[in-house]
C-alpha cells in the first residue's frame, strides 16, 4: 500500500472504514431476515426484489450496489487517496446509512406485499446481518468523515432535528388534511385542502377559533403593557432608591412567589366574584397584571448593572427622581423591556388553568388554550381534530414569528438571571 | 432631606416628646398635620380613619368574630314558635366567613399601616414647624411623589395588587389548611370548622389512604423533578457544545430548527404530542405500520411507560430551552484554555470533564436550582400529557400514577372539592421550594453582591 501524506486527510481512520465498509459487505452475505427458520440475506432480497418490486422495493437492490460501491471506492481511496474522493465516498456512505435506516421502518411495506416471505414481517425479523450492518455503517460512515475531519457532529443533529421536527411536520400535515378524523394509517394526507383554516374563522362555526384568537391577543397585549410597567416601576425604585422596609418587602415577595400560585386560585375567583367580574376577560387582564410585581427579578438585576454615576449625574443637575426613570433608566433598560414585554406577552398564550377555572363552560371568552384543549375532548377528537391542528399552527405562527425576531433579548433577558 | 428626619423615632418616642396635638392624634388621626396647617392631608387621614371605623362597626368586627367559629347556624328547617312551622334557616356560609374574616385582618392591617405614616407624618410637620422650615401643602406633597417620594408613587399600584390578588388569597388558602372545608362539608349546606393540624397528621400517617396517596405522589414529584432537570440540563449542554464546536457549519440552522420547538407555545405541543401518543394516534400507528409491534402500545395509559413517556417528551420541551441559554455562556469560556488543553493532549471528554462542565456548574447551579423547584410545580407537562392519569384506586379519590403534588393539588380543588387537603398539600410544597431556594440563595450570596455591581 502507497503510504502518501495528503494535507486535509488522515489515512488512518480512512484505511478503518475502508475495512468497515468490508464488514457491511459481509453483512450483505449473512442472514438478513428469518421468518419461520427461513433465512435470507441481504443479496437474495436484493434479487428477488430488483424486478417489479412493490413501492419503496428498490431500497433493497440500492443497498446492495451501495455496498459494493463502497468497497470498491474504499479499496481504490487505499490506493489512490485523495480529499475530494474521500468526500464523494463520504456522501455515498452516508446514503448508504440512510437507506439502511429506512429500511428498518419500509421493510414491512415492502415484504409483505412481496410475498417473499411465508408470514408478516416485523421488525424482530431482522437478524444479525440486518443489526450488524446497521451498527457497522455508522462506525464506516463516522470513519470516513474523520477522515476528511468533518464533524461526526451532523449525523447527531440531523438525528435530532428529525426527532424535534416529527411533531411540528406532523401537525402541520393534519392541518393540511382533506379527510377528517383523528385515527388515519398514515403520515402524509391523501389530499391536501385549506378548509380547515377558512372553517376555523368562517361566521356561525361550531368553533368560535376567530373569537378565541381576538381573546387571547386582547388580554396578551393589555397585560403586556401594564405587567411591563409595573415591573419597570418596580424594579426601577427597588433597584436605585434605599428606603426602609426594602429589603423586608423583597424577602416578602420571595417567600410568597415559593408558593404554589394556582394554591389560591378559588379565593381568586370569589374575590373577583365579589367584585362582580366574575367570568370576563377583564378579570383575566386583571389577575395577570396584579401581581406582575412579583416578577422584578429579572428587571431589578439588568437595572442594578447600569451605572449608578449617570442618575448621580442627572441629580446634580436637577433632575428629578421621575425624570431620571423615564429620560435615563428606561432607554438604557431597552433590551430588558423588550425581554419583558415578549414574556408578559407569550405568557397568556399559554396560560390554562386559572382562565379554565375563570371562564367554566362561557366558550365565547375562552382563549385558545382553553378552546384548543376543549377541542381535544375525547367526544369531539374525532371530528374536530383536523381543525385542532390548524388552530395549532394558527397560534404558534405569530409567536414563532416573535420569537425568532427577539430571540436574542429573549436570551439575554434569561442568562441575566442565570448570572443572577 | 426631609425623608431622613425620620430616624430612628417610634410611636412612643413620638408620643412622650410631642406636644398636646401630637398625642391627641394618635386616636384622632391627621390632627397633628391639621394644626400644622397642612389641612388636606390632615383631612384625607381623617377620612380614612373615619372610613375604617364605619366599616369596622358595620361589618369589620363581625367578621372578625365569625372567624373563630366559621359559622354556628347550620342550614336546615327550624321551628318557629311564633308561626308554629318549620322555616328554612338561611344558615351561615362558612367559606365567606373566613374570606370575610382574612379581608377584615387584612383591612386592620392596612389601617395600623396608615395609622402609623398619620402619626409619623404629623411628627414631621410639627418638627418642621419647630425648626422654623416651610411645612409642606398638598399640592408640594403631590410633587414630591414624582421626586424624593418616588417610592411611594411608584410601589402603590404594585403592592396594592400584589395585596388584594396574592397576598389575601394566600392567607384565606393557608387558614382553610387549619380546617375540615373538604367534600363532606361544602358551604352554603354544611359548615366547616377549625381542626388544628389534623389535616398535616392525615396527610403524613402512611397507614392511611391519605398518606398512601401522599408519599408515593412526593417520592414520583421528587424522582421527576431530578430527571427532568438533570436530563434536559445534559442534554441542552450536550445540544449547544454540539452547535457551538468549530466543525460544525450553519450554526444558525441548527439552532433554529431546535428554537422552533421552543418557540411553540408548550401547552400546543403537549396537547400535539398527546393526541400523537394514544391508542390510535399516529406513533402507534406507525410503529405497527413498520412492524415494530402488533398492538398499540400503552405510552400515556400504563404507570410506568407514562412515567417514562412524560420524562422523555419533557426533553422535546426542555433541551432546546437549556441549548439557547447555555450557548451564550459557552462562550465566555476562554479559548486558550481549549487551545493549552489541546496541546497537552486533552481529548474533548476530557476537556468537557476538566474545563466546561466545572464553569458550567459554577454559573448555572442557581438556575438548576429554579429549574428544580420549577419542575416541582410542573404543572403543564403532566396535565396535557396525562391528565395524572392513569388512575389507581389505591390511591385517594381520582388521585393518578402520573400526579406531581400540584396536579394532585388542583384536582383536589377542582374535582373533589377537599380545599382543605389542597390547602395542605400547598403549604408542604411551599415548604419543599423553600427549603431549596434557601440553598441557593444561600450559596449565591445575593444580598451581598447587590452593591458591588454598581
Amino acid at each position: 500500500m502507497i503510504q502518501k501524506e495528503i494535507i486535509g486527510l488522515r489515512r488512518k481512520p480512512q484505511l478503518w472504514a475502508a475495512g468497515a465498509y468490508i464488514v457491511v459487505l459481509i453483512c450483505m452475505l449473512l442472514p438478513f431476515v428469518t421468518v419461520d427458520g427461513t433465512a435470507m440475506s441481504g443479496f437474495s432480497l436484493a434479487m428477488s426484489l430488483s424486478s417489479d418490486a412493490p413501492a419503496l422495493g428498490f431500497l433493497y437492490p440500492l443497498l446492495a450496489v451501495l455496498t459494493v460501491l463502497l468497497v470498491a471506492c474504499g479499496v481504490f481511496l487505499a490506493m489512490k487517496p485523495s480529499v475530494k474522493g474521500v468526500r464523494l465516498w463520504t456522501v455515498i456512505g452516508a446514503v448508504e446509512m440512510v437507506t439502511a435506516v429506512i429500511l428498518l421502518f419500509a421493510s414491512k411495506m415492502i415484504l409483505d406485499k412481496s410475498g417473499l416471505l411465508p408470514q408478516v414481517f416485523l421488525v424482530k425479523n431482522f437478524s444479525v446481518g440486518y443489526w450488524l450492518l446497521l451498527v457497522v455503517s455508522f462506525v464506516g460512515l463516522y470513519c470516513a468523515m474523520e477522515a476528511t475531519k468533518v464533524s461526526a457532529g451532523y449525523i447527531v443533529l440531523s438525528v435530532m432535528s428529525v426527532i424535534w421536527l416529527f411533531p411540528i411536520v406532523w401537525i402541520v400535515l393534519t392541518s393540511l388534511r382533506g379527510e377528517g378524523g383523528y385515527y388515519v394509517g398514515y403520515f402524509i394526507p391523501k389530499t391536501f385542502t385549506l378548509n380547515n383554516y377558512f372553517n376555523l374563522f368562517k361566521e356561525g362555526s361550531a368553533i368560535p377559533f376567530g373569537k378565541w384568537w381576538m381573546n387571547t391577543f386582547l388580554v396578551a397585549s393589555v397585560s403586556c403593557v401594564l405587567n411591563t410597567m409595573i415591573v419597570l416601576m418596580t424594579s426601577y425604585v427597588l433597584s436605585r432608591h434605599r428606603f426602609s422596609g426594602r429589603t423586608l418587602l423583597m424577602k416578602a415577595m420571595m417567600v410568597i412567589g415559593m408558593f404554589p400560585g394556582f394554591m389560591s386560585m378559588i379565593a381568586v375567583y370569589n374575590i373577583l366574584k365579589g367584585m362582580g367580574i366574575g367570568q370576563s376577560l377583564g378579570a383575566l387582564i386583571l389577575v395577570n397584571v396584579a401581581s406582575s410585581a412579583m416578577g422584578y427579578y429579572i428587571c431589578k438585576g439588568f437595572m442594578d448593572t447600569v451605572p449608578k454615576a449617570l442618575d448621580e449625574a442627572a441629580l446634580i443637575d436637577g433632575a428629578t427622581h421621575f425624570k431620571i426613570f423615564y429620560q435615563i433608566m428606561i432607554p438604557m433598560a431597552k433590551p430588558i423591556i423588550i425581554y419583558q414585554l415578549m414574556s408578559a406577552f407569550l405568557g397568556p398564550w399559554g396560560d390554562y388553568i386559572f382562565p379554565s377555572l375563570l371562564l367554566g363552560d362561557k366558550q365565547s371568552s375562552y382563549t385558545v388554550a382553553l378552546g384548543l384543549k376543549w377541542l381535544t375532548d375525547t367526544q369531539r377528537i374525532e371530528t374536530y381534530y383536523t381543525q385542532f391542528a390548524a388552530g395549532a399552527v394558527m397560534v404558534s405562527i405569530p409567536i414563532v414569528v416573535l420569537f425568532s425576531i427577539l430571540q436574542r433579548y429573549y436570551v439575554e433577558g434569561m442568562s441575566g438571571a442565570v448570572k443572577g | 432631606m426631609k425623608t431622613q428626619l425620620r430616624g430612628r423615632r417610634t410611636p412612643i418616642t413620638i408620643f412622650v416628646e410631642g406636644d398636646i396635638f401630637t398625642k391627641l392624634s394618635f386616636l384622632v388621626w391627621g390632627l397633628s398635620n391639621m394644626v400644622r396647617g397642612q389641612i388636606v392631608k390632615g383631612a384625607i387621614y381623617l377620612a380614612m380613619e373615619v372610613a375604617f371605623l364605619y366599616y369596622m362597626i358595620t361589618s369589620g368586627l363581625t367578621n372578625l368574630a365569625n372567624l373563630a367559629t366559621l359559622g354556628i347556624h347550620e342550614q336546615g328547617m327550624v321551628f318557629d314558635e311564633t308561626q308554629g312551622i318549620y322555616v328554612v334557616q338561611q344558615g351561615d356560609n362558612s367559606m365567606l366567613m373566613l374570606l370575610y374574616g382574612v379581608v377584615a385582618i387584612v383591612v386592620v392591617a392596612m389601617a395600623i399601616v396608615v395609622w402609623m405614616t398619620s402619626v409619623y407624618s404629623g411628627e414631621e410637620a410639627r418638627q418642621d414647624k419647630i425648626h422654623g422650615r416651610k411645612v409642606y401643602g398638598i399640592v408640594d406633597d403631590i410633587i414630591s411623589l414624582f421626586d424624593t417620594n418616588i417610592v411611594r408613587l411608584f410601589l402603590c399600584l404594585p403592592l396594592l395588587g400584589i395585596l388584594v390578588f396574592t397576598v389575601t388569597p394566600l392567607i384565606y388558602m393557608i387558614l382553610m389548611a387549619f380546617t375540615n372545608y373538604d367534600a363532606n362539608h361544602q358551604p352554603p349546606g354544611h359548615l366547616f370548622t377549625w381542626v388544628g393540624l389534623e389535616n398535616f397528621r392525615a396527610i403524613m400517617d402512611a397507614s392511611g389512604q391519605l398518606g398512601a396517596t401522599f408519599l408515593p405522589i412526593l417520592a414520583w414529584t421528587m424522582v421527576w423533578a431530578v430527571c427532568a432537570c438533570f436530563s434536559c440540563y445534559f442534554g441542552g449542554m450536550f445540544l449547544a457544545i454540539l452547535i457551538n464546536s468549530k466543525r460544525i457549519k450553519l450554526k444558525k440552522m441548527w439552532r433554529t430548527v431546535f428554537v422552533l420547538a421552543m418557540a411553540i407555545p408548550s401547552f400546543i405541543s403537549l396537547l400535539v404530542i398527546n393526541t400523537m401518543l394514544g391508542k390510535n394516534g399516529i406513533i402507534n400507528v406507525l410503529l405497527q405500520n413498520w412492524g415494530f409491534t402488533t398492538e398499540a402500545l400503552p405510552f400515556l395509559t400504563d404507570a410506568t411507560w407514562a412515567r417514562v413517556t412524560i420524562i422523555i417528551v419533557n426533553l422535546w420541551i426542555g433541551i432546546p430551552a437549556t441549548m439557547l441559554m447555555t450557548s451564550g455562556i459557552l462562550m465566555n469560556i476562554p479559548a486558550e484554555q481549549y487551545e493549552s488543553a489541546a496541546i497537552d493532549g486533552a481529548n474533548p471528554l476530557q476537556q468537557f470533564i476538566k474545563i466546561t462542565f466545572p464553569y458550567m456548574l459554577q454559573v448555572t447551579t442557581p438556575y438548576l436550582i429554579t429549574n428544580f423547584i420549577g419542575n416541582i410545580n410542573n404543572f403543564g407537562v403532566i396535565y396535557f400529557l396525562t391528565g395524572g392519569g392513569p388512575n389507581t384506586l389505591d390511591y385517594y379519590k381520582g388521585a393518578g400514577k402520573t400526579d406531581l403534588l400540584v396536579t394532585w393539588l388542583y384536582k383536589l380543588t377542582n374535582d373533589s372539592n377537599d380545599y382543605n387537603l389542597a390547602a395542605t398539600i400547598g403549604i408542604l410544597i411551599f415548604i419543599i421550594s423553600a427549603v431549596f431556594s434557601m440553598i441557593t440563595y444561600a450559596r449565591a450570596g445575593i444580598s451581598k453582591n447587590e452593591e458591588a455591581l454598581q
